[in-house]
């Protein structure tokens, strides 16, 4: 066998034992231990030992989604950060980036992740898909319809619905924060 | 990915859906993404014809059988020794030596695929075939899609070369040397022809240049007119087909020039927008240049037009003849530019828009393909041909790849030696590759001057001697393949090739034979199925650095 | 083993043996050629496959022959139809079964004197003991997961007392023409994690596209499987190995792209979108294998250099290749950043500890936050995580860090993370 120790004897950086924290939990820590949140946002760790699973709330304190509270799922796997987070909205809510199954339209939790944004980033974009709803890209094409055509009848709509209950058809969940 | 739409109706693509596909198609998936059915097809008509059995070929053929080549014939007279055992794959150890290598290595190899057919011929060798059966030998040699010689004895190899180089006809030859961790690859062909070169380069999009209906339906939108979503779902190319008019009308015709008129450009664009964050116009803001990238023929392509006066081999002829065909057609017929490719990139678009723009484009090529049909009916006509000699799906084929066509002239084997020029350049340029040329060389040298010298002994019946050159005889011998005066700046490179070819001179060490195993049949793969480039020059490989280099 | 097996007839090695035997120009000079090498190669290294797939099959073929006899092999699939168009150990009758095993049993019946040991279970199944029985260990994977985790143990193995524990690893991968090798020794060269950045991304369509402005087949057969399949079989898994499962994706992008216009949705598209099908020939997989075979080969027994320490080969327009050393990255997350002793007061609480970080002047670390391997000691946010963790800051250390145990600090302050080896006075 090569003698790779005597090879570069004064490479210092070499002798060093390195921990057994996996790449991914490390750097979740970093993410979370860094996270930079207004006071509308805030995380919840059902399992405070399980950084990899954890909620988000958003009170928007601004805007047509102002009085309401929407749950997000977070779940990071091992390959994080090569693989983005999995995020969902755990209601069923009425907003056009949304749909009804809680599939978030957000560039960068799919087609422009990459490894250098962190959760925060994400958390941010999330935050702001309530402030300024994107109608021109919608997944829920009714609520982004609606939005276009008038947007006053629209923020009627999304009151509504952020009450819960039945809107043309579709039972909606109680979102308005506490 | 790719869309891979060919223009055929919607209702016959999605109304008749398929099945699973069957066992083989199933067997052969991960390949048929890379060359699809008509690159199988092409293989599975091959007969390969290999030279001998050892481990560097045995490897050659695995990665041939596996992916389905039609036939081969191992040309081998070898009985197995203790050492092809020891080093072969395609042998069973101690079980084979004694036995013809050639038969076990096609028995243990067929085992690899039931699809491909192998058989050996073990009562003679090369030699003899171009020895002793004149013309007979000669064209039997000829009646293989492809020859593989490797380490096949020097003045055998110089004779083969000659005589296949003499007819345009003749099959491929390909020349594989190898000595411990050095190697290299070449195929001797008159020329070669490709449409599918798979080279990533997409066709224009004519923007600079629209065709009539793409002109009349960029000057048709209302942008003002618009909502913001239908706005923000204009495709680039009409955003830009549309600037670039307007732009021209106030600048005499010519499109942006200066930097500063690019950028003032660009602005304009930037300006339309209805909304910060429309992807479309950011989309035609990055693509802007295409409205000042004049849309000409690709020099690449350009290159290859040739006089149809000059000799070449049959298989190449229709090639040819599209070829002329596309030379008229571009230098006659306006906006004298390659016929429209029907291949539109992604783009931010709703469906309809999108939809809408792609049969414009799709429309237009059928016409612009039936405008060349009629050039080369024409063609056809002038060189005394029936037209039927090219048929429409070869023509549909060569227009959608004529952005990135290839044909390729070989050269003889042997003609680097033959150009003093050449070598005293690339002592210059290329000195660790030439090093590892030079040695090869030197050892087929030497190593015929020992088996003539064997030879002679034997008469007095003195036993074999091991091929053992010395390291002075190399540096001699390779030496002398240099013209007078020619030398390496720094003999460092010239050393270390020339040291381990006499360190090594007969191994053909496993790993070494397994990687020209991959390389050579990565190279058979793409001159049989015509698809993909070929190397076009001798291919050295050093493994101790890690390293390819091109001669 | 302890004596040479019989099963090695004169001759055998005749190939070999030519640089084994003597140096060549560009050999390490600690080179003994002759027996003893021989010795070691055949009787006495042993070494570790990570993959018994494109690349594997070539590999165990490739280290047997060139004269390794303790060869062992991990690999978790079986085997399927779609392999044997470059996994040339197996047949028709073993699809179905487990691509370790068949490997490792045509390897020792085709090879004679060759010991491989197949096991049929993921990388994550072993333990670092397992790891360090080998000499060398030769990746031929196509998960980067599996790889990044293969990278990781054997950097976070090197222990500065014991220079047996470092495992030089080969990488290898492919993809149609296209390839590489490379050469990781853990904690000296640049790691796989180092290169993460380097790695293209399978293609991702924004999902408003797909719901809603599809253009190409790939929008259709995503719609099928990302919000389609969810929608209607809820919580049921889409299992992409299932013929029944792809023909229904199948169906469903069909009847999207013909309600939208749009042409080229077939059933080998489908299969290929969700299950990110890479195209893989046995050509490309012998090159590589080749590749890395022959660095295990040169870095066991000295015989000549190797690789330094990135090979690169593109074969889709003639024979194109790159070779370069590939930097460390000093903020690494494996095995960059900085790593530090630090001896600490048996009675040491956690905010001792803390105190130290931002006090001492070499450190000087802003708001740090601490985690041992299996538990978080103080996290600094989010505040629930503040909340929970700052009763520990009162505790002893010695609580939850055993002698030589390990923690892991990150903070702002620093490029990635610090990783701390607490003794105790």
């Amino acid at each position: 066998m090569i003698k790779i120790w005597s090879m570069k004897k004064n490479e210092d950086a070499a002798a060093k034992k390195k921990p057994k924290t996996s790449a991914a939990q490390i750097r979740v820590q970093k993410d979370l231990t860094e996270l930079d949140l207004p006071s509308t946002m805030k995380t919840n760790f059902p399992d405070p030992a399980d950084l990899l699973n954890f909620t988000l709330t958003i009170t928007p304190d601004e805007g047509m989604y102002k009085g309401g509270a929407f749950n997000f799922s977070f779940s990071i796997n091992t390959n994080y950060p090569h693989d983005p987070p999995k995020v969902k909205c755990t209601q069923t809510i009425y907003h056009p980036n949304v749909d009804l199954e809680g599939n978030v339209c957000l560039n960068i939790l799919r087609e422009d992740w990459k490894p250098v944004l962190n959760l925060n980033s994400v958390m941010v974009g999330l935050q702001y898909l309530f402030l300024e709803p994107n109608p021109d890209d919608p997944l829920n094409k009714d609520a982004a319809l609606e939005m276009t055509r008038s947007r006053d009848q629209f923020l009627n709509n999304v009151r509504a619905t952020m009450r819960g209950g039945y809107f043309k058809s579709v039972q909606y969940d109680n979102v308005l924060a506490r | 990915m790719s869309s891979g739409s060919q223009a055929q109706p919607v209702e016959d693509a999605t109304t008749a859906l398929e099945s699973v596909p069957d066992q083989k198609t199933r067997r052969y998936d991960r390949q048929l993404r890379l060359w699809a059915s008509s690159g199988q097809a092409a293989l599975e008509s091959s007969h390969i014809l290999v030279l001998n059995s050892s481990s560097t070929s045995t490897s050659i053929l695995k990665n041939l059988v596996l992916p389905g080549i039609g036939a081969f014939t191992i040309l081998d007279r070898t009985t197995t020794s203790p050492s092809d055992a020891g080093n072969n794959f395609f042998l069973e150890g101690l079980d084979s030596v004694g036995k013809p290598r050639a038969e076990e290595a096609v028995r243990l190899l067929l085992e690899l695929n039931d699809g491909v057919k192998g058989n050996s011929i073990v009562e003679k060798d090369i030699q003899e075939v171009l020895a002793s059966e004149g013309e007979k030998g000669t064209e039997w040699i000829k009646s293989f899609s492809l020859i593989i010689a490797h380490n096949l004895e020097k003045i055998a190899l110089d004779r083969l070369a000659d005589v296949l180089w003499a007819d345009f006809e003749s099959p491929p030859l390909f020349i594989v040397r190898s000595a411990g961790f050095l190697a290299e690859v070449s195929i001797q062909f008159h020329e070669h022809a490709i449409i599918e070169s798979h080279i990533e380069s997409s066709p224009s999009l004519r923007i600079d240049k629209p065709f009539p209906k793409l002109l009349q339906h960029s000057l048709s939108l209302d942008f003002d007119g618009m909502d913001v979503t239908d706005h923000g779902h204009i495709p680039y190319v009409y955003i830009l087909v549309r600037v670039l008019e307007d732009w021209k009308k106030s600048h005499d015709g010519k499109p942006p020039k200066t930097t500063a008129e690019k950028k003032e450009f660009k602005e304009i664009i930037s300006k339309m927008r209805k909304k910060a964050d429309e992807e479309n116009f950011e989309e035609a803001e990055a693509q802007a240049y295409r409205c000042w990238t004049e849309t000409v023929v690709p020099s690449d392509v350009k290159s290859i037009f040739t006089p149809l006066s000059t000799p070449s081999p049959s298989h190449t002829k229709p090639f040819r003849i599209l070829l002329r065909a596309l030379e008229v057609y571009t230098t006659t017929v306006p906006p004298y530019t390659l016929p429209l490719s029907a291949t539109l990139p992604d783009m931010k678009a709703s469906t309809s828009q999108y939809v809408d723009l792609q049969t414009l484009y799709k429309e237009r090529a059928v016409e612009e393909r039936d405008a060349f049909r009629a050039v080369l009916d024409k063609v056809l006509q002038e060189q005394g041909e029936n037209p039927s000699l090219i048929d429409d799906e070869t023509v549909t084929n060569f227009v959608k790849h004529s952005h990135i066509l290839r044909l390729l002239r070989g050269k003889k084997w042997g003609w680097l030696e033959e150009s003093p020029d050449t070598l005293a350049t690339l002592v210059q340029t290329s000195p660790k590759q030439l090093a590892i040329h030079l040695a090869l060389s030197a050892l087929a040298s030497l190593q015929t001057k020992h088996a003539l010298a064997t030879a002679q002994s034997k008469s007095t019946k003195e036993q074999e001697t091991e091929f053992q050159p010395k390291l002075e005889d190399l540096i001699t011998e390779a030496k002398s393949l240099l013209p007078t005066g020619v030398e390496f700046e720094d003999d460092t490179d010239f050393e270390n090739a020339i040291g381990e070819a006499a360190r090594s001179p007969t191994a053909d060490l496993p790993n070494t034979a397994a990687l020209l195993g991959g390389i050579v049949a990565q190279e058979v793969i793409k001159m049989t199925t015509k698809q993909y480039v070929p190397i076009d020059g001798i291919c050295t490989i050093d493994l101790v650095e890690t390293w390819t280099g091109l001669l | 083993m302890a004596s040479a097996p019989s099963t090695d007839w004169p001759g055998r090695y005749y190939h070999i043996d030519q640089v084994l035997e003597k140096p060549g120009p560009r050999t390490d000079p600690a080179f003994l050629a002759g027996d003893g090498v021989k010795d070691f190669l055949r009787n006495q290294a042993k070494i570790l496959v990570i993959g018994a797939g494109g690349l594997g099959c070539e590999i165990l073929a490739n280290l047997a022959l060139t004269g390794f006899k303790d060869i062992h092999v991990i690999d978790m699939d079986t085997i399927d139809i779609s392999n044997l168009n470059r996994q040339f150990l197996f047949r028709p009758k073993d699809v179905g079964r487990p691509k370790a095993t068949v490997a490792a049993e045509f390897i020792m019946k085709r090879v004679p004197g060759v010991t491989v040991t197949p096991y049929f279970g993921k990388i994550q199944d072993k333990d670092e003991d397992y790891y360090l029985q080998f000499n060398l260990v030769i990746c031929g994977l196509d998960s980067i997961e599996a790889r990044r985790w293969m990278n990781a143990t054997l950097v976070n193995m090197v222990d500065p007392e014991n220079p047996e524990s470092l495992k030089p690893m080969i990488d290898g991968g492919t993809e149609g023409f296209k390839g590489q090798a490379r050469v990781i020794l853990p904690t000296f060269t640049s790691c796989y994690e180092c290169s993460l950045d380097m790695l293209n991304k399978p293609t991702a369509f924004p999902i408003c596209t797909i719901a809603n402005t599809p253009r190409l087949p790939e929008h259709c057969i995503e719609w099928a499987s990302v919000l389609e399949w969810p929608r209607v079989h809820g919580d049921k898994k889409m299992d992409t190995d299932d013929p029944e499962h792809i023909s229904w994706l199948y169906k469903v992008a069909s009847a999207r792209a013909r309600e939208f216009n749009i042409e080229g949705v077939t059933w080998s598209l489908t299969q290929g979108v969700v299950k990110n099908i890479i195209p893989a020939i046995a050509s490309t997989n012998a090159i590589i294998a080749a590749a890395c075979c022959n660095e295990a080969f040169k870095i066991a027994t000295s015989s000549a250099a190797f690789l330094n320490n990135y090979f690169m080969l593109i074969g889709t327009e003639g024979v194109y290749s790159y070779t370069f050393e590939h930097e460390k990255r000093h903020d690494c997350p494996v095995c960059g950043g900085e790593a530090l002793d630090l001896t600490v007061s048996p009675d040491s609480t956690v905010e001792n500890l803390i105190d130290i970080l931002i006090e001492r002047q070499d450190i000087q670390i802003k708001k740090p936050s601490l985690s041992t391997p299996t538990k978080q000691l103080y996290f600094q946010a989010p505040p629930q995580l503040e909340e929970a963790t700052r009763p520990n800051l009162e505790k002893k250390l010695s609580e939850f860090v055993p002698a030589n145990g390990e923690i892991t600090v990150t903070s702002t302050s620093l490029p990635f993370s610090l990783s701390l080896r607490i003794l105790y006075s």
